[in-house]
């Protein structure tokens, strides 16, 4: 559980800061230079390196990621963003919750968690599918044949999930 | 129209050749179990049938029937029975039973038919899969008619969920792969080899990931399918929770978990172009998946996620469930196979097979690296069990259909220069030439444009198809439609007949004996019991309590002084052997003795022992060398008993085992013969009661056989006081 | 309702047979059909009781105690004879056969004629032993009638038996003689020695101070003793598993008229009083033929015990954990009647509910509210254990001279159905998690609303993305 959970807060890095701060001084720098950094070669000793330094640097990177982001992103998919940061909060609390208290009605806590982590994974299969960039990926999915796609998926998903909670 | 009649040959084929033999009967073991489930089902409603207590099995355990059972073949019958009595059309349901794995044969053909044409753009490659996925014996093993056995609907669903997760996989559609997890689900549902499917699809998308083909459609048809499809299974009340409890569906959760990374750095990369980077990128996935498998091998050690189930060690062990798991091992069907039945099952598609591989790496789409990869897994696991050479039939016939169609789209090429010539071949060739003649491939041809050259190879080609569908139909006839409860002879004079001592017997048991008398007897005949004599059982094919199993095997194996007491303790009323030593019948219970030692021997390694079964020079005997325990256990006594008044005096001969029995017969004392069949094939003897005088058995069958009670006034030592 | 029914049937049942729980026909056995008015008081007695008496010799042609496959008589009575055995229609087998088709049989002994073959090994089975050479003489010469045998000391004088060695035996033989010096007189008999098989019991033993010997080989001194003191049974009772009974007399004479009226007198006493024989002879017969010690189940029920179900009777089938209440119903009879039946002493009637092994053992308690005046009936509540499975209720009520109570009811025990646990909804530990599956349901669909708002907005570049 414990990665997938890991992973699904990292999926969401562009809308927040909920990326790991330590991977984020390996990527942070690259926006305005596209070249390739020989520096970075090592990312090991980049990291701690770019922690160190970059601290004066830190607000101005990420408003430029902010900015970049709000920009280039459309309005539905800031809205999908949106969702999936809550979906992320809402997964978390259940871990966190699952953890600190126990699983007793381990199907409960099942459905309830899996409900949140499927429907971050549609949420973002669809995020990925109405993206302009991935577009030549998906020849047959138009964006609107995705959002049905989806929310058929999203219902079999509810319907198992409530049947599994009892 | 060639693949309705495609469909309509694999479909009507299997039950012609039943039913030229016999009546329409169910086969086999576990088909007796699920032909009474359904009519459970069918009689007191699905509610019902979920909350089954079956006190009528595992006597006096009972079965909580209801959540240790797929339920999914009872259900699709109980559901057609119920469609075709709402369309007023009156079926009885053993006839729905019966013919169900024929029907879902013929569905099989057609998902094959769609998942080859996914494969390759030439459309004959996908009929001739589905003529051969009809044909080919070793499916047709499971889809004759009255096999109603889990796997007649589950290599259906195995085969269309994997059409379904190409589709999804080429699309990257999660409708696709919503389906995909829907027919996964059922076939959780159906047969408990849906794990093959659930390690089968990581497998593939992590190879691909491996090959650095990772895409969004592999993230968009994996997710959707896991996040749905393991909600599916868990649905399944005897599958519930293992999907996130067992190391089985580890590999599932992992690539689930790994995807999700690989998307996030495949975002990230796409947003930063950087080589460097990129490398960071790869190393930091490789590190994930590295933290993951240490992370699920501490969680197995810690006792988080349940390890690896017997049976599935013993599929990359074959020497382990022989050591360590007799029950399993002592399953025919789990013993790995012999070179032989690659052939015996498969004929010609067994060398059509590596080329049909061949030619999918030659082109190497996603879909293609799916057959390369389920060619290998299928391979091996189908080497190591005979079982599973179900789940390898597909993908055989599948590849063997690309290569073939693959020589045929080149030799039957219209390009050359007299087409009415390969016309002609094609008439025997019949539908699959009229479609694939129209086709010219585009490979360079060297050398072979010759009419001839091309005729020849077409005509070779033809002989084998030909041949290929005489096997099969011999294969079909002689090994898979005969129902081993009825047995198939031949005469001197060359007229068949029919040897029914199961039946008999089992008719006897149901008029004879008291409804609810238990009947002892070894695993293998549980089901049948169940089924035919509806009587309740000790133990059964659903082999789901090896102490319960070792007890019975413990009182076959022991003495009469030690097996009547557990006999009471189970209530026991009535036991049943096989014994084939008169017909010369090898599958009865002497042979397979050993193994109700060996498995009793597991739990009672003090009480049994499997040596002192074993003559000193270690041979396995039953005539007057053989050693005084077996002599003195109970199946020996009950199945040579009274064998010898059969005979001359000193001539008894058992004629399975080629052996010279003592002269005088084993004597018991404990039992008594209830009912022996035509061809002393099954033994039923009846457990006597306490002796109403209070003496003990051996005594007592003493007194009435007329032996007088030696003086006990003058015997020696010290004597006896009563004390009360 | 039901309880009143049988207790109806029975007690009309009672009225057609009242003499004995199983039958009235007695076959009386003797070397001379003459002999017969040796014992006419005990045979008289036994005919006042109702039993209708037929007298066979051993060898007569006409004697088969089954016909078709049926017994032709419920009761024996075996007369010493002097034949060495007792000819092919009372051999050994046949009379077991008679006594597992739950006929009685009442054997006597002499020490005057050796015992015939056939009993020997039929009394071996039952685990008795006799005397080498199927002879023997009981002597006691302390305890003799100094009346009637002053110089062999072959007729014992002992009181009447008393169940003081166990306390859950009721006293069927001694009870109620009242007056101390009530005497039992046994005369020139045969002692025998008993196995330690439980279905045995010795109803008179001899006295301490008594042995056996052989009176033709071992008339000038006593080499080999066979056996001495108590442990010489000289009225032994046995009861088959089938509730069949066996009882021998050791001695013939001692039911024979002159000892039913002879006055004796102990060693040493001047007085000379009446025997105990009739009565006692009265109290053994009337237990081997089903007159007094029988026990009989009425009626067993058991149904749910719980609010608000339909408590139905006798299901086939509980769930685990539920609770159960389980009742039988028992009479006794005596001489003529059904009685209700009540526990001697310190004895403790018991429920087990078992599969393979028990999983409860239980005392049953007196249940005043089923009881009648010919019936008691006895009661359990009890929580059935988690463990699915096939149990049986069994009561296994056995004591000497008590015919054999083993009651076996087998329900089945299943598990809980699915919609018999808990829903998520009623427990508190799930909440957060359906509040977790509500607020993503609900974050869904409001997320949905919004998309479909929203499309507007993005229209132009939809748009463009559908060309």
């Amino acid at each position: 559980m414990a990665p997938k959970q890991r992973n699904a807060a990292a999926q969401t890095p562009p809308p927040s800061s909920t990326a790991p701060p330590t991977r984020a001084p390996a990527w942070t720098p690259s926006p305005p230079t596209t070249t390739p950094k020989p520096s970075l070669s090592k990312p090991t000793t980049t990291t701690t390196t770019g922690a160190g330094g970059g601290v004066q640097t830190w607000d101005k990177i990420i408003n430029n990621v902010l900015s970049h982001y709000l920009d280039t992103t459309p309005q539905r998919t800031k809205l999908l963003d949106a969702f999936m940061v809550f979906l992320v909060a809402v997964g978390a609390l259940q871990f966190v919750y699952c953890v600190l208290a126990g699983n007793y009605p381990f199907n409960a806590f099942l459905s309830g968690f899996a409900a949140t982590v499927g429907q971050f994974v549609l949420t973002a299969s669809l995020r990925i599918q109405t993206t302009e960039a991935n577009k030549g990926d998906f020849p047959c999915v138009s964006p609107e044949r995705a959002f049905a796609d989806y929310v058929v998926c999203s219902l079999i998903l509810h319907f198992f999930c409530v049947n599994f909670i009892n | 129209m060639s693949l309705g009649f495609c469909f309509q040959s694999s479909f009507s084929a299997n039950p012609i050749l039943l039913f030229a033999g016999f009546e329409s009967i169910i086969h086999e073991f576990d088909p007796w179990f699920n032909f009474r489930a359904t009519k459970y089902l069918v009689a007191n409603g699905f509610y019902n049938f979920w909350d089954w207590f079956d006190d009528r099995t595992w006597h006096p355990l009972g079965r909580v029937t209801g959540g240790t059972l797929y339920p999914g073949l009872m259900v699709t019958s109980g559901v057609i029975y119920h469609a075709l009595r709402a369309l007023t059309i009156p079926v009885d349901i053993r006839n729905v039973c019966v013919l169900l794995a024929p029907g879902f044969s013929g569905l099989t053909a057609i998902a094959a038919y769609l998942l080859t044409n996914e494969m390759t753009p030439s459309p004959s490659a996908g009929l001739l899969a589905a003529l051969f996925m009809g044909i080919a014996p070793g499916y047709i093993s499971r889809s004759v008619a009255g096999s109603y056995d889990n796997e007649a609907i589950a290599i259906f669903l195995l085969v269309f969920t994997f059409y379904l997760w190409i589709k999804a996989l080429k699309q990257g559609s999660m409708l696709w792969g919503a389906l995909c997890a829907l027919f996964y689900g059922y076939m959780v549902a159906s047969w408990g080899g849906y794990a093959f499917i659930t390690c089968l699809l990581p497998l593939h998308a992590f190879v691909l990931v491996c090959m650095g083909r990772y895409s969004t459609r592999l993230y968009v048809a994996y997710t959707t399918w896991y996040a749905l499809g393991t909600l599916a299974s868990m649905q399944i009340p005897f599958v519930g929770f293992l999907p996130v409890k067992t190391s089985e569906h580890m590999p599932a959760l992992g690539i689930f978990g790994f995807l999700q990374l690989l998307a996030f750095l495949d975002y990230v990369r796409s947003a930063i172009p950087s080589r460097q980077f990129q490398t960071f990128l790869w190393l930091f996935a490789g590190a994930a998946f590295g933290l993951g498998l240490l992370g699920l091998v501490i969680a197995t050690s810690a006792g988080f996620i349940a390890p690896w189930s017997g049976r599935f060690y013993s599929l990359f062990d074959t020497g382990y469930a022989k050591i360590h798991i007799p029950i399993i091992a002592s399953v025919s069907e789990h013993q790995p196979t012999a070179w032989p039945a690659f052939f015996f099952d498969l004929n010609m598609l067994i060398w059509l097979f590596p080329v049909g591989v061949y030619l999918c790496f030659q082109q190497l789409a996603d879909e293609h690296v799916f057959i390369v990869v389920y060619a290998l897994f299928g391979s091996y696991f189908a080497g190591v069990m005979v079982r599973l050479m179900l789940t390898l039939t597909p993908v055989v016939c599948i590849a063997a259909a690309i290569a073939v169609s693959a020589l045929l789209d080149t030799y039957l090429s219209v390009k050359s220069p007299k087409p009415e010539e390969n016309q002609a071949v094609e008439g025997a060739e019949g539908k699959k030439a009229a479609k694939s003649g129209l086709k010219a491939t585009n490979k360079p041809v060297v050398g072979v444009y010759t009419t001839w050259g091309k005729g020849m190879i077409v005509s070779a080609l033809a002989v084998y198809l030909l041949l290929f569908v005489l096997h099969c139909t011999w294969v079909t006839s002689n090994a898979y439609s005969s129902p081993s409860v009825v047995l198939a002879s031949r005469l001197p004079d060359g007229s068949q007949h029919i040897i029914d001592d199961y039946r008999e017997a089992y008719q006897w048991l149901r008029q004879n004996t008291r409804e609810d008398a238990k009947i002892m007897s070894w695993w293998d005949y549980g089901y049948q019991i169940g089924g035919m004599a509806d009587r309740p059982t000790l133990v059964d094919n659903n082999t789901w309590n090896n102490t319960h199993i070792a007890t019975v095997g413990k009182a076959m194996s022991s003495s009469e002084e030690v097996s009547y007491p557990i006999m009471r303790q189970h209530e026991v009323d009535y036991v049943l052997v096989v014994f084939g030593g008169l017909l010369g019948y090898s599958g009865d219970d002497i042979n397979k003795f050993l193994w109700m030692v060996r498995i009793a021997e597991g739990i009672w390694p003090e009480e049994v022992s499997e040596r002192a079964f074993f003559t000193p020079r270690g041979e396995y005997r039953v005539d007057g060398e053989a050693t005084e325990t077996m002599k003195n256990s109970l199946m020996y006594k009950m199945s040579y008993y009274n064998y010898n008044n059969l005979f001359p005096a000193g001539q008894a001969v058992d004629r399975m085992r080629g052996a010279r029995l003592p002269e005088v017969g084993p004597t018991l004392s404990t039992l008594e013969e209830a009912f022996t069949s035509e061809n002393w094939i099954i033994r039923i003897y009846k457990v006597k009661d306490l002796d109403n005088l209070g003496r003990d058995h051996s005594s007592a069958a003493a007194f009435e056989r007329g032996h007088k009670k030696k003086k006990v006034t003058k015997k020696r030592g010290p004597r006896v006081l009563r004390v009360d | 309702m039901r309880s009143l029914f049988s207790l109806f049937l029975f007690l009309f049942a009672a009225v057609v047979s009242a003499i004995s729980a199983s039958g009235n026909r007695l076959l009386v056995i003797l070397e001379d059909v003459a002999e017969k008015t040796n014992y006419s008081k005990f045979l008289g007695d036994l005919e006042s009781r109702g039993f209708q008496i037929s007298f066979e010799v051993p060898k007569s042609e006409s004697l088969a105690l089954f016909h078709l496959g049926e017994r032709s008589y419920d009761h024996i009575i075996l007369f010493p004879t002097k034949a060495k055995g007792l000819g092919p229609n009372l051999t050994p087998n046949i009379l077991v056969d008679f006594m597992n088709a739950q006929g009685n049989i009442l054997v006597a002994l002499t020490s005057d004629l050796p015992t015939p073959t056939s009993l020997v090994s039929l009394l071996a089975e039952l685990d008795i032993q006799l005397p080498a050479d199927r002879t023997g003489l009981v002597v006691d010469h302390f305890h003799y009638d100094a009346l009637s045998s002053p110089d062999m000391h072959d007729v014992l004088l002992l009181p009447p038996p008393s169940a003081t060695t166990r306390p859950d035996v009721k006293d069927f033989f001694g009870a109620g003689a009242g007056r101390d010096d009530d005497i039992i007189a046994f005369a020139r008999g045969v002692g025998a020695v008993l196995g330690s098989s439980e279905l045995l019991t010795p109803v008179l033993r001899a006295p301490r101070t008594a042995y056996s010997y052989n009176p033709k080989e071992q008339s000038e001194v006593v080499d080999d003793l066979f056996a001495a003191g108590e442990q010489l049974a000289l009225v032994s009772a046995f009861q088959a598993r089938n509730s069949a009974r066996f009882t021998l007399v050791g001695s013939a004479e001692m039911l024979q008229d002159k000892w039913f009226d002879a006055e004796v007198s102990k060693v040493g006493e001047k007085k000379a009083v009446k025997t105990f024989n009739r009565e006692f002879a009265k109290r053994v017969s009337g237990w081997t033929f089903n007159e007094i010690g029988v026990l009989r189940v009425n009626w067993i029920e058991h149904h749910l015990d719980e609010a608000g179900a339909t408590n139905e009777s006798n299901p086939k089938i509980y769930r685990i954990k539920n609770d159960v209440k389980y009742t039988i119903s028992l009479s006794e009879y005596s001489w003529t009647t059904w009685n209700p039946f009540t526990l001697p002493g310190d004895d403790a009637l018991q429920l087990e509910f078992s599969m393979l092994s028990p999983f409860h053992r239980l005392p049953l308690t007196l249940d005043a509210a089923h009881s009648s005046d010919s019936a008691s009936a006895y009661s359990v509540s009890f929580r059935l254990p988690d463990q699915h499975g096939i149990f049986n209720f069994l009561v296994n009520y056995k004591r000497p001279f008590l015919s054999n109570v083993e009651e076996k009811n087998t329900v089945s025990v299943r598990h809980m159905a699915h919609n018999e646990w808990p829903r998520s909804f009623v427990i508190s530990g799930a909440w957060p998690w359906i509040a977790g599956l509500g607020v993503t349901v609900a974050g869904w669909l409001a997320f949905c609303a919004l998309w479909m708002y929203s499309a507007p907005v993005g229209g132009k570049r939809e748009s463009k993305k559908t060309q």
